[in-house]
């Protein structure tokens, strides 16, 4: 399945969305989150350490880290600001922590908390305004490496077809 | 001179590693002569008041910790409410993480210094170094001996030209580890750091459910694995008599 969670003020998903249609990509899901209750992530480290998998804030993110969980791609579509996604994406991609564990391996040369499920979707990104392409890139790169799974990319809003052509 | 020195964690100030850090490096601040003034972003009734020593003051340290390898999603909520300033203000910044090789903290570094362009000011360095994780399980000499550092390196700051002197290079420490030491280093995550973290969250936390413990198990493999887990752990509780 592919996720696509939308956090835009204009909810460009829905782009994404037709793409896909037009592509006729089978089991995608978008999300809009723009008028959910999503809070930061406060660093309490809970879900490693007291109740292993869950987070204690309880508002409206569980049931999409659930999907997160088992979804084969998810791809985070942001406004930006200072070039980089919005906080309200980042704030989603911090809260990430319940699905993996404290524990820790090296694995292809590289120090990785060891995931809590079987798999880790690849990650993607389809920004809407002045982003440093270049850095989300790496940026993207960096954190999939992180999780054990792959990039698909960052691909501005102008892009939108060849992101989902990577889907 | 005077700093002010902004925690951008959103881990409230007692447990916060950043707080920590930020105590260390103050130290060797007011050791030369310079004064100082702490802040955190964790409690937003406070974001008024930072914004206004952020406006009166031009030598700004943000002490930062890595979030998903960029800074946390409080921050970037933090930074759209600063005003603009001019390259007269100076900002710095400490950037540390839970990984220990310098190569996993770069990418939080370049977005930190293409921050100080969005803010129009000028930017003063970055001090990076990682392996900072158990901090908050740390007390005493031991915590003592992983902060310690910081405070030379405050008193190298209050020299007055940022994080651009030479020690703060090096404080990064390996950029990366050579096999021999990755190999050693996977044994211990292994072994001594799966058991002290097993330890720690039982006694910090009261934490008796396996840490590797999964509660959307989606079909009977996972479900399956999930009891085989639980039953590894209490062996291993048992084995090491926890
Ligand atoms: C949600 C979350 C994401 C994190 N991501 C990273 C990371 O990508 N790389 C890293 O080295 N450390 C990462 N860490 C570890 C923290 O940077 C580290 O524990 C730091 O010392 C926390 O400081 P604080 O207690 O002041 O928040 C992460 C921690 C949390 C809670």
């Amino acid at each position: 399945m592919v996720l696509l969670l939308d956090t835009t003020e204009e909810k460009i998903g829905s782009e994404v969305l037709r793409e896909c249609g037009l592509n006729k990509k089978e089991e995608v899901e978008l999300i809009d989150t723009t008028e959910m209750n999503i809070s930061n992530c406060n660093g309490c480290n809970f879900c490693w350490l007291k109740t292993p998998g869950e987070c204690t804030l309880k508002d409206d993110y569980e049931p999409i880290l659930k999907k997160i969980s088992s979804a084969d791609q998810v791809w985070l579509i942001s406004d930006t600001k200072f070039g980089f996604i919005s906080y309200k994406a980042k704030n989603i991609v911090d809260r990430i922590s319940p699905i993996i564990t404290t524990f820790l391996h090296y694995n292809n040369k590289k120090a990785r908390h060891i995931m809590r499920y079987d798999r880790t979707p690849d990650l993607g990104v389809i920004y809407s305004g002045e982003g440093n392409d270049e850095f989300l890139n790496r940026w993207c790169d960096r954190l999939a490496s992180d999780l054990g799974s792959s990039s698909r990319g960052a691909y501005g809003r102008e892009k939108i077809k060849e992101a989902v052509s990577c889907m | 001179m005077h700093v002010v020195v902004i925690n951008a964690s959103p881990r409230v100030r007692k447990y916060s590693n950043t707080d920590k850090i930020m105590i260390s490096f103050c130290r060797g601040l007011i050791r030369r002569g310079a004064s100082f003034e702490k802040h955190a972003i964790s409690e937003r009734k406070y974001w008024g008041v930072i914004r206004q020593a952020f406006l009166d003051n031009d030598e700004i340290v943000f002490a930062v910790p890595l979030y998903a390898e960029a800074v946390p999603g409080l921050m970037l909520e933090f930074l759209e409410t600063l005003p603009k300033k001019d390259n007269r203000t100076r900002v710095s910044f400490i950037l540390q993480g839970g990984f220990a090789e310098g190569c996993r903290l770069r990418c939080g570094e370049e977005l930190l210094r293409d921050l100080t362009k969005y803010l129009g000011v000028s930017y003063g360095g970055c001090l990076v170094k990682g392996d900072n994780f158990s901090i908050r399980l740390r007390e005493g000499e031991c915590l003592d001996r992983i902060i310690k550092p910081y405070e030379k390196m405050g008193e190298l700051f209050a020299n007055g030209d940022g994080f651009r002197f030479n020690q703060a290079k090096k404080f990064t420490g390996p950029e990366i580890y050579s096999t021999p030491v990755r190999i050693a280093t996977d044994v211990v995550f292994k072994t001594v750091a799966k058991r002290t973290m097993i330890k720690m969250a039982e006694a910090a936390f009261g934490c008796t459910t396996p840490l590797d413990y999964k509660p959307w198990a989606q079909n009977s493999y996972e479900l399956d694995s999930a009891i085989s887990q639980n039953e590894q752990f209490f062996t291993l509780k048992k084995k090491y008599n926890m």
